[in-house]
């Protein structure tokens, strides 16, 4: 049983202690935002945070999430107006849209530690996440976007 | 607020949907569009007060409801192209609807009304979504219903008020009659109208003409975005149907073994594994939980046949032999020409002078984000199914499924989700991955979600195939080219993706576009050609891949192309651009993006390369790019891209510029880096640690330009991706003096071509 508190809600899973935590919160909490790329920390398909820092949930143990705070897409601001999901609908951004919930919540963690980043500070954070549609450039316009309107 | 029907957990199908409306008999996107029966619609939404429908629906593409909801259906699939906006935005166009109050619906299953009319091989048309040809296909169609469907509100309201119909016009969602300032919604007239027995057709001289667009041309936001932006989009990996278990298939390392011994003691002892189920191709493991089946699939110790040809497959040895067999003049697999003009054989004896050159592609992988799975709930008796899966064709995923099942096409029901990523993956006739759950859920009763491995979908991807090609020129005492032989030794791409097809379509046209797109040239002023399949044994598993064939035919012309401006002393763009002296379309985009590039200008430690490319019938693109080599390492760099189309109207501009940026990116990434190998019958490779795509901070500049027309609208998903290779390869030599004739540029093929 593993317990911890997701989208400000405590739940307690029933899960080995070994699973990743991307298949917890996809297919045990059904939190499907969060999307299976590769499995192994290469494109940043399952982006979460943990207190904050953005993670790859596919090679957390959940045993080791114990009593910490997992933010998914679904809870990033649960309305989907953060400033990032209100510019990646105003710059269009995503495509075929499957690595989008990665890319956001990789962004995030950017523009809170970071409030203004720079293009080369944008590009430098953002390279740890593939987007196969080629939607880099509309990415960056949407970080600058949110960094400038917050 | 506009909707779709790909976000609930479970989508409702189409049939409910149909079953709530009345009867449908429309004739659909192929011929006359006819009407609906108009019974009042059921408990759910009933009729307003002093109104006799709740709904009415015109034609198979569009219901409207009295309180001015327009739902439109969408026979296409959405993977990131946008044609789930620019569809029914078309129709919309035509309708003169309100999109704020649009709603589209994906149809579920295969129902030739909804089919693309450009896809009609089988006799119907099918509900297929490839080859950038959905918006080019439907065009007219959805025109022609929304047209329609305006017409009949019109003379409904004309009956209505009493005055003559010519009186009558319309703004968004409603009819006015501005005489009388009296007007009406189209909910309002829904609720009263009576839709006859069939719709006159619309003449097309009553479609809008392009200054009159409300939508099309302009920028509007793509309808899945804000779903897309909030992780609500449902793909086919986030289906979730009551009482479903998992499966993880341990699959032949080999394609054409099997499993011969098994031992499965240690994978039924991992907590939560409940079932082993054999296939013919492998090793199903059955649990409550995603990672119960994977840890599962990992204990499995399988003993597997060693009898396959494939084990055979030595990639380098095997291009060895493609080359060997293109450069042979006297071989031929007696396949129809592709291309045959004028009369080569004469004109290559009168030559003053032959160039030729061979050119070799290297396998590449289309390393979707999402990848491959299906979730499938199977009858008892086993002849009826029902899934939930990310496909390009609603059609051949349930012809698909009922061959598998050896049921009939009525019996299958199929819910296309939103797909993270395909570029060719999604569209065979057997999808493996629907296969797998069908099997697995017909062997155990229960619904079942397959989720393969990063590592299955390279290890059992199917890629753009191996080529080698083989070009010659003749020239005239002037230097002019007065033939071009185009021969293209590779596998036929759709004998494996889609067998029935391919057999009814093997007489005159049996070598085929997904081998052989963009070989020879329609572009270029040379009054002898002959382009040639030679048909290869296929050393993998294959696919059509983002730009098709163009990506590796007009790598081999387009640098030829070079290399016969080269000889001549000729500027490479001068040279296209004097041979586009035909075509304004192919001269336009090259003048255009030469102008963008600043052409002439001089650069220091870096050079430009050009190339033409097609894509679809009539659309043409030209691409620059400007690059520096590392002379020590080999290695290319990427500072600048542009690229200009011409692929008629433009319905979807911004979303255009998207897709160009798309197709230079996933073009780029592939002419630099992206190769498969394969050894004994197996893919080197695994995921993207040893397949790496191109990433943020490997993109260079990128400018685009699309030029709109009034020409139809052709497809911008595939369109231009074809120039990146030689355009790159072009620019290289420019820099360097290194002509590097095979795809990907590898640093040390860039080495070795330094070297010669």
């Amino acid at each position: 049983m593993a317990s911890f508190i997701i989208n400000g809600e405590s739940v307690n899973v029933d899960a080995h202690p070994n699973t990743p935590l991307l298949w917890v919160v996809r297919e045990h909490l059904k939190l499907t935002g969060t999307k299976f790329g590769c499995g192994v920390g290469q494109c940043g398909a399952c982006t979460v945070h943990i207190d904050g820092a953005a993670t790859y949930s596919c090679l957390t143990p959940v045993s080791t999430v114990e009593g910490r705070e997992i933010t998914t897409i679904e809870g990033l601001s649960g309305d989907g107006s953060h400033p990032l999901q209100r510019s990646w609908i105003a710059e269009q951004v995503p495509q075929c849209g499957y690595c989008q919930s990665g890319q956001i919540m990789r962004a995030a963690d950017l523009l809170a530690n970071n409030p203004q980043p720079n293009r080369e500070e944008i590009i430098a954070h953002m390279s740890t996440n593939i987007c196969r549609c080629g939607t880099y450039s509309r990415i960056i316009k949407a970080i600058e976007r949110a960094a400038e309107e917050a | 607020m506009r909707q779709d029907n790909l976000s609930p957990v479970v989508p409702t199908t189409r049939r409910e949907f149909v079953r709530g409306m009345g009867v449908t008999f429309a004739v659909g996107a192929t011929g006359i569009i006819g009407a609906c029966s108009m019974e009042p619609s059921g408990e759910n939404a009933p009729a307003p007060a002093g109104g006799r429908n709740a709904e009415i629906t015109p034609n198979a593409w569009v219901s409207i409801s009295a309180d001015d909801v327009i739902t439109i259906q969408f026979g296409g699939t959405e993977m990131g192209q946008g044609t789930m906006t620019s569809l029914p935005l078309v129709l919309a166009e035509e309708l003169d609807a309100d999109w704020d109050r649009v709603q589209v619906e994906t149809v579920t299953g295969h129902d030739p009304v909804y089919g693309n009319p450009a896809f009609g091989y089988y006799g119907f048309p099918i509900l297929y979504t490839a080859g950038s040809q959905t918006l080019r296909g439907y065009f007219n169609a959805m025109r022609q219903a929304g047209a329609q469907a305006r017409r009949f509100l019109l003379d409904a309201a004309a009956v209505e008020w009493g005055v003559p119909v010519v009186e009558l016009e319309t703004e968004p969602s409603r009819v006015m009659h501005p005489a009388s300032g009296r007007s009406m919604s189209y909910g309002q007239i829904a609720a009263i109208a009576e839709v006859p027995e069939t719709l006159a057709e619309v003449d097309e001289s009553e479609y809008k003409s392009a200054d009159e667009y409300r939508y099309l041309g302009k920028d509007v936001a793509r309808i899945n975005v804000p779903a897309k932006s909030d992780g609500t989009a449902k793909f086919g990996i986030d289906a979730q149907v009551p009482g479903m278990v998992y499966a993880s298939i341990l699959r032949t390392p080999v394609e054409g073994e099997e499993p011969l011994e098994v031992n499965d003691t240690a994978a039924r002892a991992v907590d939560g594994v409940t079932d082993i189920v054999s296939l013919p191709y492998g090793i199903a493991v059955v649990g409550d939980t995603v990672e119960a089946t994977i840890w599962g699939k990992n204990a499995l110790e399988v003993t597997w046949s060693e009898t396959s040809r494939f084990r055979n497959v030595e990639q380098t040895r095997d291009l060895n032999e493609y080359e060997a067999r293109a450069r042979d003049l006297n071989f031929s697999t007696d396949n129809p020409l592709w291309q045959d003009v004028g009369d080569i054989d004469a004109a290559f004896a009168a030559a003053d002078q032959i160039i030729d050159a061979g050119y070799r592609t290297d396998p590449a992988y289309h390393a979707q984000m999402e990848p491959m799975n299906a979730t499938a709930s199977v009858s008892e008796d086993g002849k009826s199914a029902e899934i939930w899966v990310s496909t390009q064709t609603q059609s051949l995923t349930v012809m698909g499924a009922a061959d598998a099942l050896d049921t009939t096409i009525d019996r299958i029901t199929v819910h296309p989700m939103y797909i993270g990523g395909s570029f060719g993956r999604r569209a065979e006739f057997r999808q493996k991955y629907v296969d797998d759950a069908l099997f697995v859920s017909r062997e155990i009763g229960k619904p079942v979600k397959v989720i393969w491995s990063r590592e299955d979908d390279v290890k059992d991807g199917c890629f753009r195939p191996l080529a080698a090609q083989y070009l010659r020129a003749a020239l005239d005492a002037e230097g002019h080219v007065v033939a071009l032989q185009h021969r293209v030794a590779t596998p036929n791409v759709l004998r494996y993706m889609n067998e029935p097809r391919w057999k009814l379509t093997r007489g005159p046209r049996r070598t085929s576009g997904l081998s052989m797109g963009g070989a020879g040239t329609t572009r270029y002023d040379i009054p002898n050609i002959r382009a040639e399949h030679l048909n290869m044994d296929r050393c993998s598993r294959v696919a059509a891949w983002r730009g098709v064939a163009e990506s590796y035919t007009r790598f081999a012309l387009e640098s030829f192309i070079d290399e016969v401006a080269h000889m001549q002393g000729a500027d490479p763009l001068a040279y296209r651009i004097a041979l586009t002296r035909n075509d304004p379309s192919g001269r336009a985009v090259l003048e255009e993006v030469g102008r963008m590039a600043e052409w002439s200008r001089a650069r220091e430690g870096s050079a430009l390369g050009v190339a033409l490319s097609e894509f679809g019938r009539g659309s043409v693109a030209a691409g620059i790019a400007e690059v520096s080599v590392d002379e020590r390492t080999g290695a290319i760099q990427v500072h600048k891209y542009w690229m200009v189309i011409d692929a008629g109207f433009i319905v979807a501009p911004r979303n255009t510029e998207a897709q160009m940026e798309g197709n230079i990116i996933f073009g780029l990434s592939n002419a630099l880096k992206e190769r498969i190998t394969i050894s004994g019958g197996s893919v080197d490779q695994s995921n993207f640690y040893d397949y790496q795509v191109m990433r943020m901070n490997e993109v260079p500049e990128i400018q685009v330009k699309a030029l709109s027309n009034n020409k139809p609208p052709g497809g911008v998903g595939e369109l231009g991706l074809a120039t990146t290779g030689a355009a790159v390869a072009n620019a290289v030599f420019a820099a360097t003096g290194a002509r590097v004739r095979e795809l990907p540029l590898l640093p040390d093929r860039v080495l070795a071509a330094l070297r010669a």
